[in-house]
């Protein structure tokens, strides 16, 4: 049995005391590329802010290898959806990606040549080295991901969570960043997405997790991503042909 | 120049800087009205302080004030939370309450107390070099210059050693969540260098001008730059170059100084707007237009490309049937023409093998739009300006 990277007992979280994730039990096992998918409204996002310390659960406990969050940041990297920060905000995708060392170096000191060496590592490793000057409104949205996806690169993690990264991106960049999980996932890392598309689920990931406020069911794609669970996720007679 | 004019606008510049660089966060955080809140509701804790102490420059006052700039911030965080009024409400029930117990303060006791209400919203700048600091029987400055020197001192030190917590928690929240620094944490000490920094430049420039400190200088430097450093230096400049005009002008006109300061910003500002090289108002119309003849060129261009009947190339018939106004087109074929994407024989508009070239390109580059494509391109679209 492979180690479990990420262990969530009993979690649930609340908006103004109304429950949008009820009593989650879920183990993800290490090196896995993982899908949480689920209608609008099911609570992927919730779940992953709730891992990271973002949103304060009402109960449970999360614990990422069998430590609370708190000790093992350096474990975990995260990329936000892209709207949820401000992209007229005036710094360069350099400095942006300079933004993943930070938790490494700590309050107060300030990051060297070490970071910025490994800040343009991670632009060359998603196609963005050219536009490391560049300041980040001047990006396309695929762009935009990059960088972000880059300033998680740089913070070099065990456990990745990504929050919709192929939100708003081409087909070109949906496919490097694809690459770049599966990369990831060889080297040993865990990652974690926010999915939408349940068409590409088994062509991307191997492992999934149903969520709909509870949690469906979670395991290998190849076992558990069928018609069953797709309904009870999404509430209607769904179907997905799944490619043999 | 007398010690006493050195010594305002000294104070004015110190003030300036003071407010720039809390301000040039605030802007970023889009929390520009937050600072209009504090500066109002610091005045109970003034007026206590001054009750206690009756003296307008006590470190007990400006520690009273600021404690009610950081309620302010939490009661409107607070009723925000709730739910049931958004913020900009929120921030409209609470200063002017707590500004209100101020003013019913001072007037109760406008008998006792050497404060009147002018002086709390205005400030009192010319006055400030008559109040010294006597250390051991020795004159060392006006007190209002060390106050405020000592809040500068302490703002930026703070702001060199969490400058990258304060970058990365304004950018991205989540990110700095994360990564182990405390949002809050930085929020609240944000909010308490605003509050402290207030009551400092409140002799200066008194509880309404203040915003304007804080505000325009950061607003006009965010149109100019796109590197926060940057744009905490260009909001400092702007504060100072204000500040020592304001008093000149104030000086010339003999007129309120903190009233001439606030008006040369507001001219900064207007300036800026208009002007600024990429964001400005008329940059932005330039680049506008640019673009609707850029759409035009390329309308028009591949229309020639679609039709090789002569009838739809006729000049006369181009007009109609693209469905422009006399002007519009006249302008779209000489622009076309003057950069040889076509050529008229008989009244006959061809494509020239340049304009073959950019048509196609074009049209290339706006169905499949990749990232890599629009860096070739733009070269090329901006070929015919200019």
């Amino acid at each position: 049995m492979k180690k479990i990277a990420v262990k969530i007992d009993d979690l649930t979280v609340a908006y103004n005391y109304k429950p949008v994730l009820w009593d989650i039990d879920l183990e993800i096992p290490e090196g896995v590329l993982m899908a949480i998918v689920g209608p609008n409204g099911a609570g992927k996002s919730t779940l992953i802010k709730s891992i990271l310390g973002i949103l304060k659960p009402i109960a449970g406990s999360v614990s990422i290898y069998d430590k609370p969050y708190e000790k093992q940041r350096q474990l975990v990297a995260y990329v936000p959806q892209k709207g949820s920060v401000d992209w007229d905000f005036p710094t360069t995708a350099l400095d942006v990606v300079m933004m993943g060392t930070y938790g490494s170096l700590g309050w107060i000191k300030r990051p060297g040549q070490k970071q910025k060496k490994a800040a343009l590592e991670a632009l060359e490793k998603v196609g963005m080295l050219p536009f490391k000057g560049r300041q980040i409104s001047q990006l396309s949205g695929g762009q935009q991901q990059r960088i972000f996806l880059a300033r998680a690169l740089v913070q070099n993690a065990s456990i990745y969570f990504m929050d919709e990264p192929f939100q708003g991106v081409d087909a070109t960049t949906e496919i490097a960043i694809i690459n770049i999980l599966k990369e990831l996932r060889k080297a040993g890392k865990t990652v974690i997405v926010v999915h939408h598309d349940l068409q590409t689920v088994p062509e991307y990931f191997d492992w999934v997790t149903f969520l709909n406020v509870k949690k469906i069911a979670t395991g290998p794609v190849k076992d558990i991503f069928n018609d069953d669970n797709l309904t009870k996720t999404y509430g209607i007679n769904y179907k997905v042909s799944i490619q043999e | 120049m007398n010690s006493a004019q050195i010594e305002i606008q000294l104070i004015a510049s110190l003030v300036a800087i003071a407010c720039a660089i809390p301000g040039t966060f605030l802007v970023l955080r889009k929390m520009a009205m937050i600072s209009d809140a504090i500066s109002h509701s610091i005045l109970p804790g003034i007026v206590i302080g001054f009750f206690i102490t009756h003296d307008l420059n006590s470190p007990l006052l400006i520690v009273l004030a600021a404690l009610s700039g950081i309620l302010t911030v939490v009661l409107v965080e607070y009723i925000q939370k709730t739910g049931l009024v958004k913020e900009d409400t929120a921030i409209g029930l609470v200063f002017p309450a707590l500004f209100s117990v101020g003013v019913i303060m001072i007037a109760k006791n406008a008998n006792d107390v050497h404060l009147d209400v002018d002086a709390v919203l205005l400030g009192e700048l010319a006055f400030a070099p008559f109040d010294r600091l006597i250390i051991n029987g020795m004159d060392v400055g006006p007190k209002s210059l060390w106050i405020i020197g000592v809040i500068l001192l302490i703002t930026l030190i703070l702001l060199f050693a969490f400058f990258k917590e304060l970058k990365v928690s304004t950018f991205d929240k989540g990110l700095a969540t994360s990564l182990g620094f405390s949002p809050a944490i930085i929020h609240y000490g944000l909010m308490s260098v605003s509050s402290v920094t207030t009551v400092g430049a409140f002799d200066a420039v008194g509880a309404i001008l203040v915003v304007a400190l804080m505000i325009a200088p950061a607003a006009a430097a965010y149109l100019l730059t796109t590197d926060l450093k940057k744009m905490l230096m260009l909001s400092v400049c702007f504060g100072v170059f204000s500040a020592i005009l304001g008093y000149w002008v104030a000086h010339w006109l003999d007129t309120s100084i903190a009233g001439s300061i606030t008006t040369t910003l507001g001219l900064l500002f207007l300036m800026v707007y208009l002007f600024a090289p990429s964001k400005g108002i008329i940059a932005v119309m330039y680049r506008e237009k640019q673009q609707r003849a850029e759409v035009s060129l390329i309308t028009f261009l591949l229309h020639l490309q679609n039709h090789n009947e002569v009838e739809e190339r006729h000049v006369n018939h181009l007009r109609e049937h693209i469905n422009w106004q006399k002007v519009r087109a006249t302008k779209v074929l000489e622009l076309a023409k003057k950069n040889n994407m076509i050529h008229i024989e008989n009244d006959v508009v061809s494509l020239t093998e340049k304009g073959e070239t950019f048509t196609s390109k074009a049209i290339d580059y706006i169905i499949t739009n990749k990232d890599a494509q629009i860096e070739d391109m733009k070269d090329d679209f901006f070929l015919f300006r200019g």
